[in-house]
């Protein structure tokens, strides 16, 4: 056809001398925007198309400036433009292919950024045709897997990686955006994976590729048979896995230290002169502002990966002492533009030197680690909606990850003790522990702390409920697990007892308040379970003899928080409303913690009649439980070890799909403000040709 | 020069097929006289003992041919020797030896050709004899020996090579190629032990000198066990027919013919080398069944094949160097002893070897071993949080354990297939199981190619559906079973706690369940008695809580939490590590511990000792087989806070119980045992960080730094003949006891049973002083105090006296108390 064309254009071009103003290129892209083909005279238009720089902003803003009808009349060209584009990446040329990359993805913002409102068909239509469009997209997803997978420029791949970001951002809700369907048929998944495998590249691309992956699994997750999710849930290539994992951890540990480091020089601030305190409590609060920002792309990755890939649990607790990583031959100018996306891009050393090999100080860390670090620091602060859910994704990695047999397994390892030093928020009437002297222990203790942690921190009047229901059942299934594997841990039980019987205390004090907006009943229920389970089945997993003693003393000494529960929730299920089976659940589990109270708080008071003491001491009182166990009863109830298995579908669907708009929209600004701009890839490759 | 040798160009093959023939005619011969002498030999490996016993004798001849121009009378004696050596006894032959030697030559051609000639007496005359024609007789009566027990020398056969003449290194390098074309296993120890022992060398001969340049063709890997065939049959794993392939093995091993054998050989190469093709790469074929499986487009197989995301797999099938993994494995655990050596506190090691091991199990399985097991078998895991650094003030020894897949031959038995770490709770789960038929359909497609051999894939059966199983696992909810896999394990806990761990769900009946809270208490407290006493978790000593640990827990522990542990051959082995620490004493000990054990069990001695394998890598470097089930006296006392009669009786029972008896009579058996060693080697720094308890009531002296002519620090310490504390002899039932007049007698039967032996034991050491800069070996009177110490001159009156001596004269020392407490000032070892 072209061809035909070619024969028959024989007029001349001289369009050009009438704008001398503009650039060349603006001066093609209007060629393109008019009727004729623009190749009709100039049989090398596209191939001279591609040897210019691209002008994004001029093209973006003529895609938007055609309304309805034009469209129809350019369809042609912008047809054979995303044509010659796709072509364009076969080139060796490496400028062309730099330019086509461009150019596709100023075509597909501009295209979207006009028709928000229209059908994805007609945007298909309008970029490829109709008919042609499965080829196009074949085309250009195999183009884009082989240079990712080649040995090109490392740029190169970068821009592919941007391009097919842009591409996956485009429209606010992933799931609305039909030209993914192709990428879906057309998979990159192997490119993906081989960029995450290899040390190098890893370092280079790790963190756009993961984040693309994570959305890529979103695209119409409950809706159709994803093939991305089918193929990240088999992976079982480690040095794969490993590297996903690698990518999440840096980030992380990265958020991390951007936070100790902020915080250092806040506290630093505080303690030096006053005019440099004023001076940082501005800078301070700016700062604030940033370190709210919290990385749930990456948050999304890994929960894609645990939840999706049970191989990846064992990079989990996969720890990282990267000796032989070699150092990646970094050249530092050309990475400039792959500046990672997301909000908190983590610095390039960052990424490839993870940790200084020999340093003593150094403890080897491990992803499990750091992430639970950074919830730690998540969790503090839950008030604004980025860290709520934030907040929200970390508990839901942690419930499956309790959910996990051979996670559990690795938590609960003996042999495997780390110091984790968990962020603590300052409270009044607290201090601030000392960091070094957190012992080591196996990782379950640190996720015990935690949750126990979040309990102490979040009773407020904005009452984070669903985060304290998730809280709750993720220490039920720890539990869960030691009772059936028969594991003693070491843990000062007490600590979490005090909790949650606060936590009930607190349920109790705001009734009023919270029965406006949630079921205080079902949190209570699951709360008083928990003692249950410690209740009846304390023999199986707790360390010591004294620790089952240790339970009574604490709910007798505590009688009064169960008393007021037990009136409470029996006053509401005497009543008819909407509580009232809610309760009635709540007085039926609290029959065996009832029957403790009630039959040792009278022993324990005669006890001190008889020896004359008004208050007994806390040893006194163990030794009144301890010698009358025998004559109290317990019933035995249904269900304690049971738990509801976690399913994304349908409970957290729509908590995931907003969770996955927030992330494309800030993936999408952040890939159009480093804009590709290519100053630095052109110079790489001027000299290269 | 005697290099040279070792490569086949040199062999004439006109001169080799002339001995073939002339050893075939002998072999017609021979059994046309009669084979009533051959009950001994092996039947079925005759004609092949022949042919290998012919070859390097050819090697040995040439040399001579070239020294003495060609003295063919010579040279058919030497043949003639030769064939005795195989057959015992053939009268024409010996008959010529006779009429050639000298006499005294025929006087020891008779001993030599007699039943009793064994290896100890071959390495004696060849360490002794300066006759370069014993000397090449034995070279090449070493073939006819059981490989197993030439082993047990090699440290003297190497030492020899190394360090004496030319004569005796040219007698025994035959024998030494002919083994390293044999076999991987012995090429690396040969190598490793050779670079261990020219160590001493000056520096400026050590490059040039025989040891060096053996250790050099051996890790050159020229020594491959056939003419090659396709290259890849070295590096590949040949699985079609082990004993097939291995007869031939061994006609190709004998280099003087091979050229002749090769070619009727050479029909079944073809064959084999496509069977190979076909089967080697299991890795492959798995991952292509498996993304046939998928119904997903594109087939993830192939994308990850093409990624090369896969690289050990491309690597083993084409590496061609049948060393390299197990060099790469001993490498890397060895670098990673150096790295935590610069770790200042246990803590940190222990971490750190944690996370190194977890990267080295990413490698495997692959074609590596434990040098220091029995059985042949692949190393399949390194369950890596099981490790533990163990207690040494400035070096990082450490204890893995690992996890291993027994097997017909390491070398040529395909690698097991890598099985994910997280499959392990889908082999256990009764759910997968019984959805285990969906994809039975997958399993059959699978099994075929799956590379699992055939007697494993029975047992495999269960796993191997869920392995691809997982496009429909992530459908359903992916995450394990818990809860169903759950039940199955605790079918197995006892049964008084068994109430409160099942779930009531399961029963139906509604009426209300009641318990007893004093039950729960009492049960809680009765569990945790029952627990076994374990050692609490110390920071500053990982090592005493995973060594207290019995080992059949430890087993059955690793084993549930393996991917691996479903399969029959599945087993448990462990492994010291040490790094900077010269082991070559500790093998000379291990020697002469194993030489004394099997005197006595000879003499019925009922003296227990447990010698521990050593495996010397280098002269700062090497591996140690743990002693299982035990404790440091240290730890012990660390930890128990009891005296050792205490001890004994919290984790044996009271006096009059059974099994407080058999302990005290091991705790005896073992003293005497290691009294003796103790007085005979002068092994010394006998603190209580270096005597073991086991769990059956033994002690297991370790660590033999200081031994014959050395001892810590020279201070002077430590003068009495063995370490008998008033601890010990209050376990023995104090000093007028049966028991301890049973420990005195056991080691004065000891003593003269060793003493009946006492050359056997000193060959051992004397061999080694040769060329040996080992502090053992101070100053010139090693050998000779050694041989006094067996008091060859004393009526066995006089011994007893002796014996009553040395128990008296150890008790009494105040220097062992004295040394106890210097250890604890200065080291904390109580």
């Amino acid at each position: 056809m072209s061809q035909l064309e070619k024969k028959a254009g024989l007029l001349r071009r001289t369009s050009s001398s009438k704008k001398p103003l503009k650039e060349k290129v603006v001066l093609m892209y209007d060629e393109i925007f008019a009727k004729e083909d623009p190749a009709k005279n100039n049989p090398r238009f596209w191939d001279e198309l591609f040897l210019m720089k691209v002008n994004l902003e001029y093209l973006e803003s003529k895609l938007e400036s055609v309304d309805g009808e034009e469209v129809q009349r350019i369809q042609d060209n912008i047809n054979s433009l995303f044509h010659h584009c796709v072509q364009a990446l076969g080139e060796e040329h490496q400028i062309k292919v730099v330019n086509a990359l461009q150019t596709l993805c100023a075509l597909f913002r501009g295209v979207h950024q006009k028709n928000k409102s229209t059908s994805g068909f007609d945007i298909i239509n309008m970029l490829m045709g109709f008919d042609k469009a499965e080829q196009r997209m074949k085309d250009l997803m195999e183009r884009l897997d082989s240079l990712l997978c080649g040995d090109g420029s490392e740029s190169l791949k970068s821009l592919c990686l941007k391009l097919l970001l842009c591409l996956v951002t485009v429209t606010d809700n992933i799931s609305q955006n039909t030209i993914l369907e192709y990428v879906m048929i057309n998979s990159i998944f192997e490119a993906i994976l081989q960029i995450l495998s290899d040390v190098s590249s890893r370092g280079q691309h790790g963190y756009d590729a993961v984040v693309l992956l994570a959305l890529l699994v979103n695209y119409r997750k409950y809706e159709s048979v994803n093939p991305y999710i089918v193929k990240l849930s088999i992976v079982d290539d480690e040095p794969t896995l490993d590297g996903m994992g690698m990518v999440v951890h840096q980030a992380l540990t990265e958020y991390n230290r951007q936070y100790k480091d902020k915080e250092e020089e806040h506290q630093g601030g505080f303690f030096s002169t006053l005019t440099s305190m004023v001076g940082s409590m501005f800078i301070a609060d700016a700062d604030e502002k940033l370190s709210v920002q919290t990385n749930e792309a990456i948050l999304l990755a890994l929960y894609e990966a645990v939840h999706l890939n049970r191989n990846f649990i064992t990079v989990l607790a996969q720890s990282h002492p990267e000796m032989d990583i070699p150092t990646t031959p970094t050249t530092p100018t050309p990475t400039t533009p792959t500046t990672p996306l997301g909000t908190t891009p983590p610095s390039l050393d960052m990424m490839n030197n993870p940790e200084l090999p020999l340093d003593p100080n150094l403890q080897t860390s491990n992803l499990l680690i750091t992430f639970l670090k950074y919830a730690s620091i998540v969790m503090q602060d839950t008030k604004d909606e980025h860290r709520l859910n934030s907040a929200r994704l970390c508990l839901i990695i942690l419930t499956c990850i309790a959910e996990d047999q051979y996670a559990d397994a690795f938590l609960h390892d003996d042999n495997m003790n780390f110091r984790v030093n968990l962020h603590r928020m300052p409270m009044r009437h607290r201090k601030k522990a000392v960091d070094k002297n957190i012992p080591s222990r196996p990782l379950v203790c640190a996720v015990l702390d935690l949750m126990v942690e979040f309990i102490v921190t979040h009773m407020m009047k904005d009452f984070p409920m669903d985060l304290y229901l998730r809280c709750v059942q993720i220490i039920h299934k720890l539990l869960c697990y030691q009772k059936k594997c028969r594991i003693r841990l070491h843990y000062t039980w007490r600590e979490l007892w005090s909790a949650l019987i606060n936590l009930l205390k607190f349920l109790l004090s705001n009734e009023t308040t919270l029965l406006a907006k949630h079921n205080i009943f079902h949190l209570a229920l699951l709360v008083v379970n928990l003692f249950n389970m410690f209740i009846t089945y304390g023999d199986t997993f707790l360390p010591t003899s004294n620790s089952y003693d240790e339970l009574y003393y604490e709910i007798v000494r505590m009688h009064q928080v169960f008393d007021n529960l037990y009136c409470m929730v029996l006053r509401v299920s005497t009543n008819t409303g909407q509580w009232k089976e809610a309760a009635s659940k709540v007085t039926h589990a609290l029959i065996n913690v009832r029957a403790i109270v009630n039959h040792f708080n009278p022993k324990i008071e005669s006890y001190a009649a008889v020896n004359h003491i008004s208050q007994l001491s806390e040893e006194q009182v163990l030794e009144v439980v301890r010698s009358n166990y025998d004559t109290l009863t317990l019933k035995l109830q249904d269900g304690l070890d049971q738990f509801e298995r976690y399913s994304e579908q349908p409970k957290e669907a729509a908590f995931f799909k907003e969770l996955v708009r927030s992330i494309s929209l800030n993936v999408r600004k952040n890939v159009s403000l480093n804009t590709l701009s290519q100053d630095i890839l052109l110079k790489e490759f001027s000299t290269i040709s | 020069m005697e290099m040279d040798l070792a490569v086949d160009q040199v062999i004439d093959p006109e001169v080799a097929l002339k001995a073939c023939q002339e050893v075939l005619l002998q072999v017609q011969l021979q059994n046309r006289e009669g084979p009533d002498q051959q009950q001994q030999q092996q039947v079925n490996n005759n004609n092949t003992d022949q042919t290998e016993g012919a070859s390097p004798q050819w090697d040995a001849g040439s040399i001579r041919e070239e020294e003495e121009e060609g003295e063919e009378e010579e040279e058919e004696e030497e043949e003639g020797e030769k064939r005795g050596a195989v057959r015992e006894i053939s009268q024409s032959s010996s008959a010529a030896a006779a009429a050639a030697a000298a006499s005294k030559q025929s006087w020891l051609l008779r001993l030599f050709e007699s039943k009793l000639f064994d290896v100890s007496m071959a390495i004696a005359y060849l360490y002794k004899s300066k006759e370069p024609g014993v000397q090449a007789y034995i070279g090449n009566r070493l073939f006819s020996f059981p490989d197993s027990e030439v082993d047990f020398y090699l440290p003297q056969l190497l030492n020899m090579y190394v360090h004496m003449d030319t004569e005796v290194g040219d007698a025994i390098s035959p024998y030494l190629i002919y083994r390293c074309r044999g076999g991987i296993a012995f090429s690396l120890l040969t190598a490793w032990l050779l670079g261990a022992y020219s160590s001493d060398m000056h520096i400026s001969t050590q490059r040039h000198s025989r040891g060096a340049k053996l250790r050099k063709l051996i890790l050159s890997d020229e020594l491959k066990p056939s003419s090659p065939p396709p290259a890849s049959v070295s590096g590949g794993s040949p699985a079609s027919s082990p004993c097939h392939r291995r007869r031939c093995h061994r006609r190709h091993n004998s280099s003087s013919v091979e050229s002749s054998l090769s070619l009727c050989a050479a029909g079944t190469f073809p064959a084999e080398a496509e069977a190979e093709v076909f089967v080697s790469p299991s890795r492959r074929t798995h991952q292509r069944s498996k993304s046939d499986a998928t119904t997903a487009s594109g087939g993830p197989g192939a994308g990850l094949r093409r990624t090369g995301s896969n690289p050990k797999v491309e690597a083993v099938h084409e590496e061609p160097d049948r060393l390299r993994p197990q060099r790469e494995l001993v490498k890397s655990l060895l670098g990673i002893g150096k790295r935590l050596a610069t770790l200042p506190t246990k803590e940190q090691k222990t971490q750190r070897l944690i996370s190194e091991l977890s990267l080295l199990n990413h490698k495997l399985p692959a074609r590596v071993w434990l040098p220091t097991a029995e059985r042949q078998h692949h190393v399949c895991r390194v369950p890596h949080t099981q490790a533990v650094v163990l207690n040494s003030k400035d070096k990082a020894p450490y204890i893995i354990y690992v996890e291993v897949l027994e097997c017909e031959s390491f070398e040529t038995s395909p690698v097991p297939v890598r099985i994910p770490e997280t499959r392990i709770r889908s082999a256990r789960s009764a759910e997968n199981l019984d959805c285990g038929g969906v994809s039975a359909a997958n399993a059959n497609a699978n099994g075929g190619v799956s590379g699992i051999t055939s007697e494993h894939r029975a047992g495999s059966f269960s796993t191997v559906p869920n392995y691809d199983n997982d496009d429909e696992a992530w459908a359903t909810d992916d995450i394990g079973q818990l809860q169903v896999e759950v039940e199955t394990q605790t079918s197995s806990s006892d049964n008084i706690s068994q109430f409160s761990v099942d779930s009531i769900t399961s029963l139906e009946s509604k009426e209300p369940v009641f318990i007893a809270a004093g039950d729960i208490r009492r049960r809680l407290s009765e569990n945790l008695a029952h627990t076994p006493t374990s050692f609490r978790r110390d920071p500053e000593d990982p090592s005493a809580v995973a060594l207290k640990e019995p080992w059949e827990e430890k087993v059955r522990r690793i084993r549930e939490g393996s991917p691996y542990g479903h399969l029959p051959n599945w087993r448990l082995l462990s492994v010291i590590v040490k790094c900077g620490d010269d082991l070559r004493q500790e093998l000379l000990a291990y020697q002469v511990l194993r030489q004394l054990q099997s005197i006595w069990q000879q003499e019925r001695v009922p003296l227990w000792i447990k010698p521990y394998k050593i495996l010397v890598m280098s002269s700062d470097s090497g591996m140690i087989e743990p002693v299982l089930n035990a404790v440091s006296l240290h730890q012990v006392r660390k930890q128990s806070q009891l005296s050792l009669l205490d001890y004994f009786l919290q984790e044996h029972g009271s006096f009059t119980t059974e099994e407080f008896l058999t302990a005290q009579r091991n705790f005896v058996q073992s003293c005497a045992g290691y009294s003796l060693i103790c007085y005979l080697l002068q092994v010394k720094d006998r603190h209580n960080g270096n005597i073991l308890l086991d769990s059956e009531g033994h002690i297991i002296h370790i660590d033999f730094g200081f031994i014959l002519s050395s001892s810590p620090r020279n201070l002077g310490f430590e003068t009495s003949a063995f370490k008998l504390t008033s601890e010990f002899v209050d376990v023995m039932g104090g000093l007028n006891g049966d028991m301890f007049i049973y420990y005195k007698m056991l080691m004065l039967q000891g003593l003269i049973a060793a003493r009946k032996h006492m050359e056997k034991v000193l060959q051992i050491v004397e061999i080694m002083q040769q060329g040996s800069h080992l502090p053992c070996f101070h100053g010139s009177s090693t050998i000779r105090g050694l041989k006094e110490r067996f008091h060859m001159s004393l009526t066995e009156e006089q011994l007893q006296l002796l014996v009553e001596q040395l128990v008296d004269g150890s008790m009494r020392s105040i220097t062992t108390k004295l040394y106890d407490s210097f250890q604890y000032v200065t080291n904390g070892i109580m």
